[in-house]
């Protein structure tokens, strides 16, 4: 019984346990637990899991569908993904810059609303050239952020206001503006949403035709590839990375090696929210093209858990948003196919998620099961 | 029956990696001093641990009045009248001795017969009745923060007779007490034996046990080496033993003039993040190839007077002046600049980074800077590399087999002293600032150290030496300042001043006397 209960731990802590790559071992772990978790799930509801998780992967266009409508294929999907991708990236980068210096930003939801609405306002009618409204899209969007960022920072470095409740009443505040203007100026009378913007400013080019195919192309995957790039050699290779790092880890000896603490909290909140405000233009400019008033964007606060199931890591976050909106974009063929609920879809991404944010526990665990098993290894032989 | 009260038989105790105690054996007699010596790491916690039940050995068993017993946890060792007094005070800060005493196991009555309580009255004048009968004078409704160290250490004490404890552990009880009250502590310890208790001392002070035990355990490098009769063997023969080779903390300081003034502090008052008034209206100046130390009894300004130093406490009135440049109104990296260095009491919260490397924290003096950091903010790690391979070799810094990639949480404390001290004196700054840089070392480390800020004055460098250790100031010192309640009691050379006279000091004896 005790030999059985050993194998579990002996390979519990070969799995998560310290050395290389740890962290990405434990994030796969949780992928794997979750999915198992799943597959109960469906398995409870008579739905075969295996045929779930394939239509997941047909829905967003990682595996051919049986069949395609006309216009559509493969492609067509995976593209798709792509566009909705963008913003998680984004998003979820924003979450891990402010985590790495130990601050919790869950101000991204009302960032994004912000930037999106000033955009749009801005540029989003206007009849600019394509090229230029689109860089002025992004220009808003990281301008708009970065303003909102140093808010947060400055109240925490000269009042020491916690930021997490400056963000949650943040969030508040900016959906309730937002909305107002929406609803009193930009309300289109059918959706009663913003109205839709002019193509010229969207950063999705929406139905190019291509190969006989009707697609929607993001501009800005490129772009967000570029940023995962850049917060990483910022991270890793730069002076203010490392001061970054460091007053994320101890502000104490932070401040005794001379760094000024408070200036590098400003300067984390400006990157991290002007990350946002780009996650906040792709999303309402890119993906979408309309604001819905007095919505917070779900996106915003699931970035959180994907920046971590990503360990802060940028190239992480890459793969993690990746990883999250195949669920999400897959949704549809799912509930379609099988008929289960589209929630069923959620509540996976849901477990996935939950499973992610326990991934330091399951860290302690697989070290301390090392030191257990390294410990009776030293007796028996 | 035997008349042992305690048997450790076999022990051992493996982490990975390390082996903390071999094959360790010992008994402890019904009603005798037990001291157990040894240096930093050699095993002395881990097995007391062990017999406290916060450690489950390895191997080996242990016996309480004969009987083999398990004890898995300190509730364990509680049942068995086993009572521990900790390096660090487990105590709750915000409230009373008597809450603090009976905490876990608070006598409760039943209001209305229904709705528990806990009896504070009887609770009180059970730990006043206590406190009577062991002499140990503690006022049970005083709130812990209030007290000085000595009455928590009472309250700690108290809290073990409290349970009834009969074997009562002591974790190096006399690190953080004056020269007086060590002495009242030693008496006190003796007194609990007389009224029948068994008594471990953990320690690596030969005098003390000198003056109070009976018998000696000495641990090696998690070995037993030797049990001694106190009373038949000199402190010295009880010091190679511990160490393996015999040693000598007496330093060689060359008579050397005074160069010019390096530091100049003048009328400097300070208040700590409490608005209380920590540092009142200091004056005093260290000139090159001079140590000045400050003596005091652990919160009475020290580390403040470090801290406004270098900036880390802005000071409320006052001049700081190094070598003729007024300094106060710099801030901490252009203080560093100048050319001060500071070993922090505080090596895990301020001194170190512990989740960064060894490299990066060897060089986090410098790391902004070229040949660490191009003018454009992107570092170079090769550089970090080549000093700290320099330095780990030249300081002799015991790292993993990852060299300077390992993580500094990961190296041992003395390792970390030694890391951070590296760092500091490579920066060849003009004054350097100690605060308590040996404590929790071994003997040999301490060594090694010693002649480290011995050879610094040598070198013509300023040094400020804080330290809750009056051996290390009387040993080290040319000049003793002796700080009480933020005010400086004197300033004089160290010759003029005897070890007792110090401790007068730092008790504020003087100050209505003057």
């Amino acid at each position: 019984m005790l030999n059985k209960k050993n194998i579990y731990k002996r390979s519990f802590a070969s799995f998560c346990g310290p050395g290389k790559h740890q962290l990405l071992r434990i994030s796969f772990f949780c992928l794997f637990l979750s999915l198992v978790t799943g597959a109960i799930l469906l398995l409870l509801l008579g739905k075969n899991p295996f045929v779930a998780y394939t239509s997941l992967l047909q829905g967003s266009g990682i595996l051919p569908k049986l069949r395609y409508p006309g216009r559509k294929s493969q492609l067509t999907d995976f593209f798709n993904l792509l566009n909705y991708t963008v913003p998680m990236i984004f998003a979820s980068l924003s979450v891990a810059v402010a985590l790495k210096c130990g601050l919790f930003n869950i101000c991204v939801s009302g960032i994004m609303v912000l930037s999106g609405f000033m955009a749009t306002v801005l540029v989003g009618y206007s009849d600019i050239t394509s090229i230029v409204a689109k860089i002025l899209v992004l220009l808003i969007g990281v301008g708009v952020g970065a303003l909102v960022g140093a808010l947060i920072g400055w109240l925490k470095y000269r009042f020491n206001m916690n930021e997490v409740v400056v963000a949650i009443m943040l969030n508040y505040i900016i959906s309730y503006v937002v909305s107002f203007f929406i609803n009193t100026q930009l309300a289109d009378p059918v959706t009663r949403q913003s109205v839709e913007i002019n193509q010229n400013a969207r950063l999705t080019l929406v139905d190019v035709e291509m190969f006989g195919l009707r697609i929607n192309i993001t501009t800005v995957f490129v772009l967000a590839l570029i940023v995962v790039f850049l917060i990483k050699f910022l991270l890793d290779k730069t002076r203010f990375g490392f001061e970054l790092k460091a007053v994320g880890v101890n502000k104490n000896a932070s401040r005794y090696c001379g760094i000024k603490v408070g200036k590098t909290l400003v300067k984390t909140m400006i990157i991290s929210g002007a990350l946002a405000g780009l996650a906040g233009v792709t999303y309402y400019l890119g993906s979408y093209a309309s604001i819905q008033p007095r919505v917070v964007p779900q996106l915003g606060f699931d970035a959180i858990a994907v920046a971590l199931l990503g360990n802060m890591n940028p190239i992480g976050c890459l793969f993690a948003s990746g990883l999250i909106m195949i669920f999400e974009s897959g949704t549809a063929y799912l509930s379609s196919r099988l008929g289960v609920l589209r929630e069923i879809a959620a509540l996976i991404i849901s477990i996935l998620l939950l499973f992610s944010a326990s991934s330091g526990y399951f860290k302690i665990l697989g070290n301390k099961f090392k030191l257990e098993l390294g410990e009776n290894g030293g007796r028996n032989e | 029956m035997n008349n042992n009260f305690v048997e450790l038989k076999n022990i051992s105790k493996v982490f990975p990696n390390i082996v903390a105690n071999d094959n360790v054996s010992i008994d402890v007699k019904n009603g005798e001093i037990y001291a157990i010596l040894g240096e930093n790491g050699a095993g002395k916690s881990t097995l007391m641990s062990v017999l406290f039940g916060l450690y489950e050995p390895s191997a080996g068993s242990i016996h309480i009045k004969g009987e083999e017993v398990k004890i898995t946890s300190p509730l364990d060792a509680n049942r068995l009248h086993i009572g521990m007094v900790h390096q660090h005070f487990k105590l709750v800060d915000n409230q009373s001795i008597a809450e603090n005493i009976i905490l876990g196991i608070e006598p409760i009555t039943k209001k209305f017969g229904l709705f528990p309580k806990i009896n504070i009255k009887k609770a009180e004048e059970d730990v006043a009745l206590l406190s009577k009968k062991y002499h140990l004078e503690v006022n049970p409704t005083d709130l812990i923060k209030d007290v000085s160290v000595s009455t928590r250490q009472r309250v700690e004490i108290l809290k073990m007779l409290y349970r009834d404890a009969q074997l009562l552990i002591f974790d190096e009880p006399t690190a953080v007490l004056t020269p007086q009250e060590i002495e009242s502590l030693l008496q006190i310890i003796k007194s609990l034996r007389d009224s029948g208790k068994t008594i471990i001392i953990i320690t690596h002070k030969l005098d003390e046990i000198k003056k109070i035990a009976d018998r000696c355990a000495i641990l090696r490098k998690g070995k037993l080496i030797d049990v001694l009769d106190v009373e038949t063997t000199t402190t010295k023969q009880m010091s190679s033993l511990m160490v393996g080779h015999d040693i000598s903390l007496q330093i060689k300081k060359e008579d050397n003039a005074y160069g010019e003034d390096v530091l100049r502090v003048e009328n400097i008052s300070a208040k700590n993040s409490d608005r209380v008034q920590t540092l009142n209206n200091i004056s005093f100046k260290i000139r090159s190839g001079e140590i000045l130390a400050v003596a005091g009894v652990s919160g009475n300004g020290q580390v403040e007077l470090a801290d406004a130093i270098t900036g880390l406490l802005d000071i409320t009135e006052g001049q700081i002046y190094l070598s003729a440049k007024e300094i106060n109104k710099l801030d901490i990296r252009e203080r560093i600049e100048e050319g001060i260095a500071y070993i922090p009491e505080d090596r895990h919260n301020v001194g170190l980074l512990l989740d960064f490397t060894l490299a990066e924290n060897l060089c986090l003096k410098q790391y902004y800077q070229e040949p660490y950091c191009s003018d454009k903010g992107v570092l170079n790690f090769e550089e970090f590399h080549k000093t700290s391979d320099q330095l780990i070799k030249n300081f002799d810094i015991r790292c993993g087999e990852d060299g300077y990639n390992t993580v500094v949480r990961s190296m041992s404390g003395g390792n970390q002293q030694k890391a951070i001290i590296a760092r500091e004196i490579h920066a060849d700054s003009k004054l350097v600032i100690f605060v308590q840089p040996t404590r929790g070392l071994d003997v040999g480390a301490i060594e090694i150290i010693h002649k480290r800020i011995a050879k610094l004055r040598n070198d013509g460098k300023a040094i400020l030496l804080i330290s809750l250790e009056l051996d290390e100031v009387m040993s080290l010192a040319d000049t003793i300042l002796v700080i009480y309640n933020g005010e400086v009691q004197t300033i004089r050379d160290a010759k003029e001043l005897s070890k007792e006279k110090v401790g007068e000091y730092m008790m504020g004896v003087h100050t209505h006397a003057k």
